[in-house]
């Protein structure tokens, strides 16, 4: 044994210790890898394909595409809202991506000036994770390309084409349409198609007003999906067209509305405020419904400044409000042929005659006719022609509230049509009843409030749509036509407007009442005989000036308009129809403060617009073989100058005072 | 002959004789394993040996000319640089407390003017070294059961606590936890073992009240609902395991991992690299890795049994036991079944500071096969 003894004799107690130890921890490691084999099996093969699936949802996502907005058209598929192309900026936050120097970089390629940048890192703060934000929209070719050039250096930035919304005819149809704008936060509900997902996505865009809010749904479309394989950013790295979804665009909405009547009627408000209704008065349609002054709303789609908006709201002649719909005014003079008819169904004879000395003396005071020096001995017919206040004064008084209130809804004053677009506003229809219910402070029904109700002003209020609804109610003379404005959703016919039952007004009656508005524009002492007359052969208008105050004239010396502030001038409405033989076309017009006259101010206006629609008409342009010379358009004054005191021309203050 | 050459002392000191004495079969696996590290590295890439893949053959193949190097010192050479070693490391470790680098709000590297390191790398193998040398020179008796062990209860706890203090919990928690399993392996007392296994069991919840910071209380919570919070501290482990179940049997196949090309896979060159490699690869590709990590184990343990002194054999049980740790801890981490600590998997994952203490360590337990027969004298309770 050459081997040293000191090798055995180690071989003592520590080191059998440590070989039982050591096994030990042989047996302690292949423990552990055995569980470790075990737990892979477990994953691997028995849970394999639950995580398969959580893997692909994590590979795989569907990108939603917003589908093409639908078309909205006027009766004839004139375009009136369409979609065009839109070189888009998206930047998304992640963990790894901030947004503040991505914005910085960008500035370089885009205008984004310090205050934007700081508008769009609030946004980024409202914004979760992934979810990309809209830096810039309606960028030009070569800023999308430039952008597109650098995207690799900018992994959080996407520069694609998306839609915008476009309206071709700017303002002409802004209240009537709306608008569409992004959506906020308190547009998404829990349940129904705003809780969609689709409403998330920087390109949706939701209907804000008019047409566009009430038909949202209908415009919408079906979203469509993108197949792509994503990144654990949510970065998009492939595309897999054939797992895509494709997007159905939405229905096109077609209006009743014209674009030719439309845009002319916006053009001869001018400067004023207002609106102008044209209305067929055999279907219903509505040819025209312009607020003036308007908007344009391909601004509202890219979303206003605090500047632009707060010039547009804080404009003294409110260009957001529709005032064809939302504004209601007194129908001043516009009304009295209500008043005539509710007289003549109250069995008041109208070859009666009343005196009108200029004013008429009533409880306790002095109730003034618009022209001082009187109207001598008036019938019905003449009242109306001349719009003799004394003479509806005391025709009123006889008849009291409640017969002029019953026609007034007969003729559509006091309710909201059901056009398909809501914000209209009913106004008032004064009446005994009414006004013990609806009026606290003074409940009971005056004879005072008979007399000024019976020239349209007092409880009576009226917007531009109920004043058409009126006249082409008087002019189709037998039915209680209603107005519609939408004429079809996606190829669907809306019911028409002339279902309906027939007035409660003896056909004498009404025709005694339109041969006094055909005297107001053809007989030459009319009052706006001069302003009526549409230079179309035989094709005759019919009429109604109206002058509504908006102060009180008593104790007030100088009562000519053209000298207070507009806020505080009169309100000027003319109501007509056309041609006088077989009405075709009814027109409110109503001038907000024109300070003028009904026949100054508003009737010119309403003449040239019927003109338009007139001459649409296939069938009155067969009629019209030889038309004749245009009159003299000098009569359409400037704002806030004199009318010129022609011959046949009606005195400069055409205004009913009360 | 070989065996033979060993026995005579002129013949087993020269290099070539020494050379032949290291466990090649022992090194093919490493090589393997870090073969695989690479070649997963190159996968999650994009195919290219940039930024991870190269560095890590290169680093590997510095570390393991490392490792023969160490292995051709005298095993009486680490014995007596064994407490120097735990010293040097120990000061570190007070330096750092006092003069360290702050990152992400753990005080962990020292500044040495050309690169920072981790001292606590430095004592993964300084405390084996320390507690080999300690029990070397004491009796069975004593390592069971005396008041001696209160010396290395003394020398885990100093750096346990230091480390613990950084704070760098899970390191913390291997030093102690190698210093153990050395503790263990030199024959502590069974009674002494159970208690400590019941008090240790009863400390963890006060713990986890008390003691821990916030950031790791919150990991602990996330490792026992990641559910609850998927896209937060949860979603490294919901990750990790759809990656590793959705491999299957045979795996998505190379390159072809959704989880860890597509970036859902966190850390996937690093401490995740396992979960990669169960995507591409299966259970199939896991079985393997995980047999010849096994195999490196149980050669090593077999290295440890083979030598003659007490300090060598404990020494390479140490080495191992700190290197089995790692792998069990990584695999529990990535398999969901432990909280995401931060122990990478040794030799696949990324990392040079890891690379480079493991493959000391190997140098030292090869050390100890080339010099088993080497001679290390003892001295009672002698500090040199």
């Amino acid at each position: 044994m050459s081997e040293p003894s000191i090798f055995f004799t180690e071989v003592n107690e520590r080191q059998g210790a440590f070989h039982r130890r050591s096994f030990l921890l042989g047996g302690f490691a292949g423990a552990g890898l055995l569980a470790l084999g075990g737990r892979l099996a477990h994953l691997q093969l028995l849970e394999a394909q639950r995580y398969e699936k959580l893997s692909a949802s994590n590979q795989f996502n569907f990108r939603l595409v917003p589908p093409p907005r639908g078309l909205i058209v006027d009766r004839n598929g004139q375009v009136l809202a369409t979609n065009r192309p839109n070189f888009r900026l998206l930047v998304v936050k992640d963990g790894e991506h901030e947004p503040a120097p991505t914005l910085k970089t960008l500035a370089h390629f885009v205008p984004l000036d310090e205050a934007r940048q700081a508008r769009l890192l609030k946004e980024f703060e409202r914004t979760p994770n992934r979810v990309p934000v809209s830096v810039m929209e309606d960028m030009t070719w070569e800023q999308f390309s430039a952008i597109n050039i650098r995207a690799p250096e900018m992994p959080n930035v996407t520069a694609d084409m998306g839609e915008v919304r476009v309206y071709p005819h700017g303002g002409a149809f802004a209240h009537v349409i709306g608008y569409v704008a992004k959506v906020n936060r308190e547009d998404l509900t829990e349940t129904g198609p705003n809780s969609e997902a689709i409403l998330l996505h920087p390109g949706f865009r939701i209907g804000r007003q008019g047409v566009e809010k009430a038909f949202d749904l209908d415009l919408r479309g079906r979203t469509g999906a993108r197949k792509v394989e994503v990144d654990a950013r949510g970065r998009e790295v492939r595309n897999d067209p054939g797992g895509d979804i494709q997007a159905v665009s939405g229905k096109t909405v077609e209006l009743t509305l014209d674009v030719d009547i439309q845009k002319r009627a916006l053009e001869v408000m001018d400067d004023e405020s207002g609106a102008i209704v044209v209305m067929d008065c055999r279907s219903g349609d509505l040819l025209c419904m312009v607020s003036a002054p308007s908007f344009d709303a391909n601004r509202f789609v890219r979303g206003l400044s605090v500047a632009e908006y707060r010039a547009l709201a804080d404009y003294e002649r409110r260009p957001l409000l529709d005032k064809a719909m939302s504004g209601t005014y007194p129908p001043g003079s516009t009304f009295k042929m209500t008043t005539a008819l509710a007289a003549l169904g109250a069995g008041i004879d109208p070859e009666e005659r009343v005196f009108c000395s200029g004013g008429w003396r009533f409880g306790g005071r002095t109730w003034r006719c618009w022209r001082h020096s009187g109207h001598g001995s008036q019938n019905m017919h003449e009242a109306i022609k001349n719009s003799c206040d004394v003479y509806f004064y005391q025709v009123a008084l006889r008849m009291g509230p409640d017969h002029i209130a019953r026609a007034a809804k007969a003729l559509g004053f006091g309710q909201a049509f059901d056009i398909g677009i809501p914000g209209q506003r009913t106004g008032v229809v004064g009446s005994t009843e009414w006004k013990r219910t609806r009026v606290k402070r003074d409940p009971t029904w005056h004879p005072g409030d008979s007399v000024s109700y019976g020239i349209g002003q007092g409880y009576i209020t009226a917007n531009g749509l109920q004043l058409a609804v009126m006249t082409a109610r008087l002019a189709n003379g037998r039915k209680q036509l209603n107005p519609r404005l939408i004429k079809s959703v996606g190829g669907v016919e809306m019911p028409p407007g002339d279902e309906v039952p027939s007035l409660p007004f003896s056909q004498e009656h009404l025709d005694y009442v339109r041969a006094g508005m055909i005297a107001v524009a053809n007989d030459a002492r009319g009052t706006a005989f001069r302003q009526s007359q549409l230079g179309l052969g035989d094709v005759l208008m019919a009429g109604k000036t109206g002058t509504a105050q908006v102060r009180s004239y008593d104790g007030v010396a100088d009562r000519d308009s053209r000298s207070v502030r507009w806020g505080l001038k009169d309100h000027n409405l003319y109501v007509a129809f056309a041609p006088i033989d077989q009405p075709r076309y009814a027109i409110s017009v109503i001038i907000q403060h024109g300070g003028l006259g009904g026949a100054t101010a508003a009737a010119p206006r309403a003449r040239e617009v019927m003109r338009v629609a007139l001459l649409k008409d296939p069938e009155i342009r067969a009629r019209i073989t030889q038309p004749l010379p245009m009159p003299d358009v000098s009569d359409l004054p400037p704002t806030g100058m004199a009318p010129d005191g022609s011959v046949i021309a009606p005195p400069p203050e055409t205004g009913d005072p009360v | 002959m070989t065996m033979s050459a060993l026995r005579r002392p002129g013949e087993r000191d020269r290099l070539v004789v020494k050379f032949t004495q290291i466990d090649w079969t022992f090194c093919i696996a490493l090589c393997l394993l870090a073969g695989v590290g690479s070649l997963m590295m190159f996968s999650v890439a994009g195919s290219s040996w940039e930024p991870w893949a190269g560095p890590h053959l290169f680093r590997f193949g510095i570390c393991f000319a490392l490792m023969i190097a160490l292995a051709m010192f005298d095993v009486r050479v680490w014995f007596a640089l064994a407490y120097p070693i735990y010293g040097i490391g120990l000061a570190l470790l007070v330096a750092v407390e006092l003069v360290g680098d702050t990152r992400m709000g753990a005080t962990r590297w020292l500044d040495i003017g050309f690169m920072s390191f981790q001292p606590s790398e430095v004592m993964k193998v300084g405390i084996v070294l320390a507690l080999a040398r300690f029990y070397h020179g004491i009796s069975a008796d004593d390592a069971r059961l005396s008041w001696w062990l209160l010396i290395p209860a003394a020398m885990i706890a100093a750096p346990v606590l230091l480390v613990a203090h950084q704070p760098d919990l899970g390191t913390a928690m291997l030093i102690a936890m190698t210093g153990a399993a050395v503790v263990v392996l030199a024959g502590l007392s069974w009674k002494i073992i159970g208690a400590a296994v019941i008090s240790f069991a009863a400390a963890v919840p006060i713990m986890v009240i008390f003691v821990m910071h916030e950031y790791q209380r919150k990991r602990v919570m996330t490792f026992l609902n990641p559910e609850n919070d998927p896209s937060g501290s949860g979603y490294h482990i919901l990750q990790s395991k759809i990656a590793l179940g959705s491999g299957g049997f045979f795996g998505k196949g190379y390159g072809l991992g959704s989880q860890s090309q597509l970036n859902f896979l966190p850390e996937k060159h690093t401490d995740f690299i396992f979960a990669t490699l169960a995507e591409e690869f299966g259970f199939l590709g896991c079985a393997l890795v995980l047999a010849l990590f096994a195999a490196v184990i149980f050669m090593a343990l077999r290295t440890a049994s083979l030598a003659h002194s007490h300090f060598g054999r404990l020494a390479a049980a140490g080495v191992t036991a700190t290197f089995t740790l790692y792998v069990l801890i990584n695999g529990a981490m990535v398999m969901g079944l432990a909280p995401v600590v931060g122990v990478p998997m040794p030799l696949l994952s990324y990392g040079g500071t890891v690379m480079l203490t493991v493959m000391i360590g190997w140098g030292l337990v090869q050390s100890v096969r080339v010099h088993r027969y080497s001679e290390v004298t003892s001295g009672k309770g002698a500090f040199v």
